[in-house]
Protein backbone atom coordinates (compact mmCIF):
# COMPACT_ATOMS: atom_id res chain seq x y z
CA UNK A 1 0.00 0.00 0.00
CA UNK A 2 1.42 3.40 -1.02
CA UNK A 3 2.10 5.92 1.78
CA UNK A 4 -0.54 8.29 0.39
CA UNK A 5 -3.05 5.41 0.22
CA UNK A 6 -2.32 4.54 3.87
CA UNK A 7 -2.87 8.15 4.88
CA UNK A 8 -6.12 8.32 2.91
CA UNK A 9 -7.34 5.17 4.67
CA UNK A 10 -6.35 6.67 8.02
CA UNK A 11 -8.17 9.85 7.01
CA UNK A 12 -11.33 7.92 6.12
CA UNK A 13 -11.34 5.94 9.38
CA UNK A 14 -10.67 9.12 11.34
CA UNK A 15 -13.36 10.94 9.35
CA UNK A 16 -16.01 8.37 10.26
CA UNK A 17 -15.05 8.58 13.96
CA UNK A 18 -14.95 12.38 13.72
CA UNK A 19 -18.41 12.70 12.18
CA UNK A 20 -19.94 10.18 14.60
CA UNK A 21 -18.35 12.02 17.56
CA UNK A 22 -19.83 15.37 16.45
CA UNK A 23 -23.27 13.82 15.86
CA UNK A 24 -23.19 12.06 19.26
CA UNK A 25 -22.24 15.35 20.99
CA UNK A 26 -25.15 17.04 19.22
CA UNK A 27 -27.59 14.33 20.30
CA UNK A 28 -26.35 14.24 23.92
CA UNK A 29 -26.29 18.03 24.32
CA UNK A 30 -29.76 18.64 22.92
CA UNK A 31 -29.51 19.50 19.24
CA UNK A 32 -29.47 22.72 17.25
CA UNK A 33 -31.65 24.70 19.69
CA UNK A 34 -29.17 24.18 22.54
CA UNK A 35 -26.23 24.78 20.18
CA UNK A 36 -27.62 28.24 19.51
CA UNK A 37 -27.83 29.11 23.21
CA UNK A 38 -25.11 27.14 25.01
CA UNK A 39 -21.59 28.57 24.66
CA UNK A 40 -20.01 25.48 26.27
CA UNK A 41 -21.68 23.24 23.72
CA UNK A 42 -20.45 25.43 20.86
CA UNK A 43 -16.91 25.33 22.23
CA UNK A 44 -16.96 21.52 22.37
CA UNK A 45 -18.21 21.29 18.77
CA UNK A 46 -15.73 23.94 17.60
CA UNK A 47 -12.92 22.05 19.30
CA UNK A 48 -13.90 18.80 17.61
CA UNK A 49 -14.38 20.50 14.26
CA UNK A 50 -11.18 22.57 14.19
CA UNK A 51 -9.18 19.73 15.79
CA UNK A 52 -10.33 17.38 13.04
CA UNK A 53 -9.43 19.85 10.30
CA UNK A 54 -5.96 20.34 11.80
CA UNK A 55 -5.52 16.55 11.90
CA UNK A 56 -6.43 16.34 8.19
CA UNK A 57 -4.09 19.20 7.37
CA UNK A 58 -1.19 17.49 9.12
CA UNK A 59 -2.10 14.11 7.59
CA UNK A 60 -2.01 15.35 3.99
CA UNK A 61 0.38 18.30 3.99
CA UNK A 62 3.26 16.57 5.77
CA UNK A 63 3.27 13.75 3.23
CA UNK A 64 3.50 16.04 0.20
CA UNK A 65 6.80 17.40 1.48
CA UNK A 66 8.42 13.98 1.63
CA UNK A 67 9.88 11.93 -1.20
CA UNK A 68 7.25 9.22 -0.57
CA UNK A 69 4.88 10.76 -3.12
CA UNK A 70 5.71 10.18 -6.78
CA UNK A 71 4.02 11.07 -10.09
CA UNK A 72 1.40 8.30 -9.78
CA UNK A 73 0.40 9.51 -6.31
CA UNK A 74 0.29 13.13 -7.51
CA UNK A 75 -1.93 12.08 -10.42
CA UNK A 76 -4.37 10.44 -7.98
CA UNK A 77 -4.13 13.39 -5.59
CA UNK A 78 -4.92 15.74 -8.47
CA UNK A 79 -8.11 13.85 -9.33
CA UNK A 80 -9.44 13.65 -5.75
CA UNK A 81 -10.97 17.18 -5.87
CA UNK A 82 -13.56 15.86 -8.35
CA UNK A 83 -14.93 13.59 -5.61
CA UNK A 84 -14.68 16.46 -3.11
CA UNK A 85 -16.66 18.74 -5.42
CA UNK A 86 -19.47 16.22 -5.94
CA UNK A 87 -19.62 15.40 -2.22
CA UNK A 88 -19.84 19.10 -1.29
CA UNK A 89 -22.52 19.77 -3.93
CA UNK A 90 -24.49 16.73 -2.74
CA UNK A 91 -24.28 17.81 0.93
CA UNK A 92 -25.38 21.36 0.04
CA UNK A 93 -28.34 20.02 -1.94
CA UNK A 94 -29.37 17.87 1.04
CA UNK A 95 -29.05 20.86 3.40
CA UNK A 96 -31.06 23.06 1.02
CA UNK A 97 -33.91 20.58 0.67
CA UNK A 98 -34.09 19.69 4.39
CA UNK A 99 -33.87 23.30 5.61
CA UNK A 100 -36.28 24.66 3.03
CA UNK A 101 -38.87 21.98 3.77
CA UNK A 102 -38.44 22.19 7.56
CA UNK A 103 -38.56 25.99 7.84
CA UNK A 104 -40.73 26.89 4.86
CA UNK A 105 -43.05 29.12 6.89
CA UNK A 106 -40.79 30.43 9.69
CA UNK A 107 -37.58 31.28 7.82
CA UNK A 108 -34.31 29.42 8.33
CA UNK A 109 -32.56 30.25 11.68
CA UNK A 110 -29.16 31.93 11.10
CA UNK A 111 -27.34 29.30 13.18
CA UNK A 112 -27.79 26.88 10.27
CA UNK A 113 -25.44 29.04 8.17
CA UNK A 114 -22.73 28.09 10.65
CA UNK A 115 -23.66 24.40 10.61
CA UNK A 116 -23.81 24.28 6.81
CA UNK A 117 -20.33 25.83 6.61
CA UNK A 118 -18.98 23.45 9.25
CA UNK A 119 -20.45 20.37 7.57
CA UNK A 120 -19.18 21.48 4.15
CA UNK A 121 -15.58 21.56 5.39
CA UNK A 122 -16.03 18.17 7.10
CA UNK A 123 -17.50 16.63 3.94
CA UNK A 124 -14.71 18.14 1.85
CA UNK A 125 -11.98 16.74 4.13
CA UNK A 126 -13.47 13.23 4.32
CA UNK A 127 -14.24 13.22 0.57
CA UNK A 128 -10.59 13.93 -0.22
CA UNK A 129 -9.63 10.67 1.48
CA UNK A 130 -12.41 8.84 -0.37
CA UNK A 131 -11.29 10.44 -3.66
CA UNK A 132 -7.70 9.27 -3.13
CA UNK A 133 -8.84 5.72 -2.30
CA UNK A 134 -11.10 5.66 -5.38
CA UNK A 135 -8.10 6.87 -7.43
CA UNK A 136 -5.94 3.95 -6.27
CA UNK A 137 -8.78 1.53 -6.86
CA UNK A 138 -9.35 2.82 -10.41
CA UNK A 139 -5.67 2.89 -11.33
CA UNK A 140 -5.34 -0.69 -10.08
CA UNK A 141 -8.21 -1.95 -12.23
CA UNK A 142 -6.06 -1.77 -15.37
CA UNK A 143 -8.78 -0.24 -17.55
CA UNK B 1 -5.72 1.21 -29.47
CA UNK B 2 -2.19 0.96 -28.12
CA UNK B 3 -0.87 -0.58 -24.94
CA UNK B 4 2.48 0.20 -23.37
CA UNK B 5 4.16 -2.98 -22.19
CA UNK B 6 7.47 -3.19 -20.37
CA UNK B 7 10.31 -5.55 -19.51
CA UNK B 8 10.97 -4.21 -16.03
CA UNK B 9 10.60 -7.58 -14.29
CA UNK B 10 12.97 -9.22 -16.79
CA UNK B 11 15.50 -6.39 -16.53
CA UNK B 12 15.47 -6.58 -12.73
CA UNK B 13 16.20 -10.28 -13.03
CA UNK B 14 19.07 -9.57 -15.45
CA UNK B 15 20.51 -7.04 -13.02
CA UNK B 16 21.23 -9.54 -10.24
CA UNK B 17 17.59 -9.66 -9.17
CA UNK B 18 17.49 -5.95 -8.40
CA UNK B 19 14.78 -5.34 -5.82
CA UNK B 20 11.73 -3.21 -6.55
CA UNK B 21 12.79 -0.95 -3.70
CA UNK B 22 16.24 -0.42 -5.23
CA UNK B 23 14.81 0.32 -8.67
CA UNK B 24 12.29 2.72 -7.14
CA UNK B 25 15.08 4.49 -5.30
CA UNK B 26 17.19 4.79 -8.47
CA UNK B 27 14.25 5.91 -10.64
CA UNK B 28 12.88 8.34 -8.06
CA UNK B 29 9.47 6.78 -7.51
CA UNK B 30 7.76 4.58 -4.92
CA UNK B 31 7.92 0.77 -4.83
CA UNK B 32 4.15 0.70 -5.35
CA UNK B 33 4.60 2.43 -8.72
CA UNK B 34 7.16 -0.19 -9.78
CA UNK B 35 4.65 -2.91 -8.80
CA UNK B 36 1.91 -1.14 -10.82
CA UNK B 37 4.28 -0.83 -13.80
CA UNK B 38 5.25 -4.51 -13.70
CA UNK B 39 1.58 -5.46 -13.63
CA UNK B 40 0.99 -3.08 -16.58
CA UNK B 41 -1.55 -1.18 -14.50
CA UNK B 42 0.13 2.17 -14.94
CA UNK B 43 1.76 3.98 -17.86
CA UNK B 44 4.62 6.18 -16.62
CA UNK B 45 5.41 9.71 -17.69
CA UNK B 46 8.21 10.10 -20.22
CA UNK B 47 10.46 11.44 -17.43
CA UNK B 48 9.95 8.39 -15.22
CA UNK B 49 10.32 6.09 -18.23
CA UNK B 50 13.73 7.62 -18.98
CA UNK B 51 14.75 7.37 -15.31
CA UNK B 52 13.86 3.67 -15.24
CA UNK B 53 15.80 3.04 -18.46
CA UNK B 54 18.76 4.94 -17.01
CA UNK B 55 18.57 2.87 -13.81
CA UNK B 56 19.10 -0.24 -15.91
CA UNK B 57 21.64 1.43 -18.23
CA UNK B 58 19.57 0.67 -21.34
CA UNK B 59 17.55 2.66 -23.87
CA UNK B 60 13.90 3.54 -23.47
CA UNK B 61 12.87 1.02 -26.15
CA UNK B 62 14.65 -1.75 -24.28
CA UNK B 63 12.30 -1.21 -21.35
CA UNK B 64 9.03 -0.06 -22.92
CA UNK B 65 7.24 -1.30 -26.01
CA UNK B 66 4.22 0.26 -27.61
CA UNK B 67 1.94 -2.59 -28.61
CA UNK B 68 -0.99 -2.28 -30.99
CA UNK B 69 -4.16 -3.95 -29.70
CA UNK B 70 -7.72 -4.29 -31.03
Amino acid sequence: MAPLQKRALTGLVFGVVWVVAIIVVFIIKGGVGTFNEDLGFRLIVNGLWIGGLIFYGILMLTLRKQSQVDERDRLILGRAPVVQLWAVIFSLVIWMIVLTESYWDQGIPPIFMYLVFMSTLIVSAVAQSIGILIGYWRIGRND
Amino acid sequence: MTKVKNRIRRLRFDHDEMTQEELASRAGCTRQTIIALEQVKYVPSITLAFQIARAFGVTLEDVFQNEETR
